[in-house]
C-alpha cells in the first residue's frame, strides 16, 4: 500500500522535527502527516524559524504550499496567510524569507521532498502551470457543485484543478451547526487538514484544529456535524464523486463494487465499450487524444495497478519503454 | 505534464524515507488502537444515525431529505466493524 489510511491524526500531539534532507536550508522544521512509502510523496506541516532564508530554487516533483500563519516574502512580494502555491517540477522560485517565522502546509505529490538551489528553470519545467493565489483575500466561497452535493453550509474555494484527472485542491468550510446525515465514500483518495475548528464524523469522532486525514478510496465517512464552524484545506488525487448511502457497515470492497455497478447504470455504453475492448482479464485502457502519445495504454494499466493476466494467470512480462511525445494540444 | 524530473535519490534521502516510513507504521498502529477504543461510542453514534434517518431523513442530495422506512435499515453484520483500513 502506497499510503496507509491515516485517520484521524492530530499534528498538535507531536513536535516539529528539523528538516535534514539535503538541499533544504537550515531553519525549516516539519511534522509528517502522511507519506507514500513507494514514491516518498509527502504531506507535511512545516514551520520556518524567524529569519529563515531560502535561496532561489526548484524541486524535482510538483510542490504545493499553503501559508497558515506568519508570512514569506521575496524581494518583490509578501505572501500572507491564505496564500497557496502550486509549483510544477523544475520551476524555480525566487529567494524567500520568513523574517518573523511562518507555518504552512506542504505537499509533494509524486516524489520525496526536494530542494535544489537554482536561479533558473529546469529544461523540463512548465512555468505556465505555476499557480499563486491568496485564497483568503482573492477568492469567494461557492457551493460545492458536485452532485449529489453536500448539505448547505459546506462551502469551497477551488485553488487548483487538474483538468485531466480532475484532482483538486480546495479550501473548505463548514458553517456553525452544519450537519449532514449520510455516509459518503469516493473513488479518489481524499486528504484534509483542519486549519481551524472541530468537526465530527460518525466513524472517527471529533477532528479538531490541527486534525488531518489521508483516506484511500471507498472508505466510509459520515454522517457529519460541526458545532462551531471549521476551516480546512482538502485535496483529492482524482475526480471526487459523493457516493452517498446509509449502510454504516459496508466495506471498501463492497463500496467499490457498488461504485462499479453505479457506473454501469450511469454510462452503460462507455462501460460496455471498455469491457468489450479489453476483455475480462486484460482491461483496455483507452487513449486520450488530447494527451496522445503519453504512454502505451497497457503500460498505463500497469502504472495504475489495473489487475490483469494474460490468460495463464501469470503476468511476469516486461514492457519496452517507448519514447514519450508531447501532447498535441493543450486546453486551458 | 511532467510529474517528476528524473534524479538520483541519495543514500541520505533513502535513509530519511526509511525512517519516516517506520514512524508512519507506528502512527498507523496507534490510530487503529485509538479507533478500536472508540467502538462503544461509535455503536451509539450509529444507532442515533439510523434513528435520525428514519425520523428526520437521509440527505439524498444537498438538503433534500428522505425518511428511510424501517424495512430498508441495514442490519449489523456479524463480522468485525472496522473503520480504519
Amino acid at each position: 500500500m502506497a499510503r496507509p489510511h491515516i485517520e484521524p491524526f492530530v499534528d498538535r500531539d507531536v513536535s516539529f522535527k528539523k528538516m535534514t534532507l539535503p538541499g533544504f536550508p537550515k531553519g525549516m522544521h516539519y511534522k509528517m502527516l502522511s507519506m507514500d512509502t513507494d514514491t516518498g510523496a509527502s504531506s507535511m506541516t512545516v514551520m520556518y524559524e524567524n529569519g529563515y532564508a531560502q535561496p532561489p530554487g526548484m524541486s524535482y516533483a510538483d510542490m504545493e504550499l499553503f501559508i497558515m500563519s506568519g508570512y514569506l516574502e521575496s524581494d518583490e512580494k509578501r505572501y500572507t496567510p491564505g496564500t497557496y502555491f502550486w509549483v510544477p517540477p523544475g520551476v524555480h522560485m525566487p529567494a524567500l524569507r520568513a523574517p518573523r517565522g511562518c507555518v504552512a502546509l506542504m505537499f509533494y505529490n509524486y516524489a520525496e521532498p526536494s530542494f535544489v538551489e537554482s536561479d533558473s528553470d529546469h529544461q523540463l519545467a512548465e512555468r505556465d502551470h505555476l499557480t499563486i493565489v491568496n485564497a483568503y483575500e482573492d477568492m469567494h466561497w461557492t457551493s460545492t457543485n458536485f452532485f449529489p452535493a453536500t448539505a448547505s453550509g459546506c462551502l469551497v474555494k477551488v485553488l487548483r484543478f487538474d483538468q485531466r484527472t480532475q484532482a483538486f485542491t480546495f479550501l473548505y468550510c463548514m458553517t456553525p451547526n452544519f450537519w449532514q446525515d449520510n455516509i459518503s465514500y469516493h473513488d479518489c483518495a481524499e486528504e484534509a487538514y483542519h486549519i481551524w475548528g472541530t468537526s465530527w464524523m460518525m466513524q472517527f469522532g471529533n477532528l479538531p484544529t490541527g486534525g488531518y486525514f489521508w483516506r484511500p478510496p471507498y472508505i466510509n465517512h459520515g454522517a457529519f456535524a460541526c458545532k462551531l464552524g471549521t476551516l480546512a484545506l482538502g485535496r483529492t488525487d482524482s475526480q471526487l464523486y459523493n457516493h452517498f448511502h446509509f449502510n454504516p457497515w459496508s466495506t471498501p470492497e463492497e463500496n467499490r463494487e457498488r461504485a462499479g455497478a453505479r457506473m454501469l447504470a450511469w454510462k452503460p455504453e462507455l462501460y460496455r465499450w471498455i469491457e468489450q475492448h479489453g476483455g475480462h482479464n486484460h482491461p483496455h485502457v483507452p487513449n486520450d487524444f488530447e494527451y496522445d502519445g503519453q504512454g502505451d495504454p497497457h503500460a498505463i494499466a500497469h502504472a495504475h495497478g489495473v489487475p490483469h493476466d494474460h490468460g495463464d494467470g501469470h503476468h511476469d512480462h516486461e514492457h519496452e519503454e517507448k519514447p514519450k511525445r508531447r501532447r498535441r494540444s493543450r486546453t486551458k | 505534464m511532467v510529474k517528476v524530473i528524473e534524479h538520483k535519490v541519495s543514500r541520505e534521502v533513502k535513509a530519511w524515507l526509511k525512517k519516516e516510513a517506520a514512524e508512519q507504521k507506528e502512527r498507523y498502529k496507534k490510530i487503529v488502537a485509538e479507533q478500536e477504543a472508540l467502538s462503544p461510542k461509535r455503536d451509539k453514534w450509529v444507532a442515533d444515525f439510523l434513528e435520525r434517518i428514519q425520523s428526520r431523513g437521509f440527505n439524498v442530495h444537498a438538503d433534500m431529505l428522505r425518511k428511510i422506512p424501517a424495512a430498508e435499515i441495514p442490519k449489523k453484520p456479524r463480522r468485525k466493524f472496522k473503520v480504519v483500513f
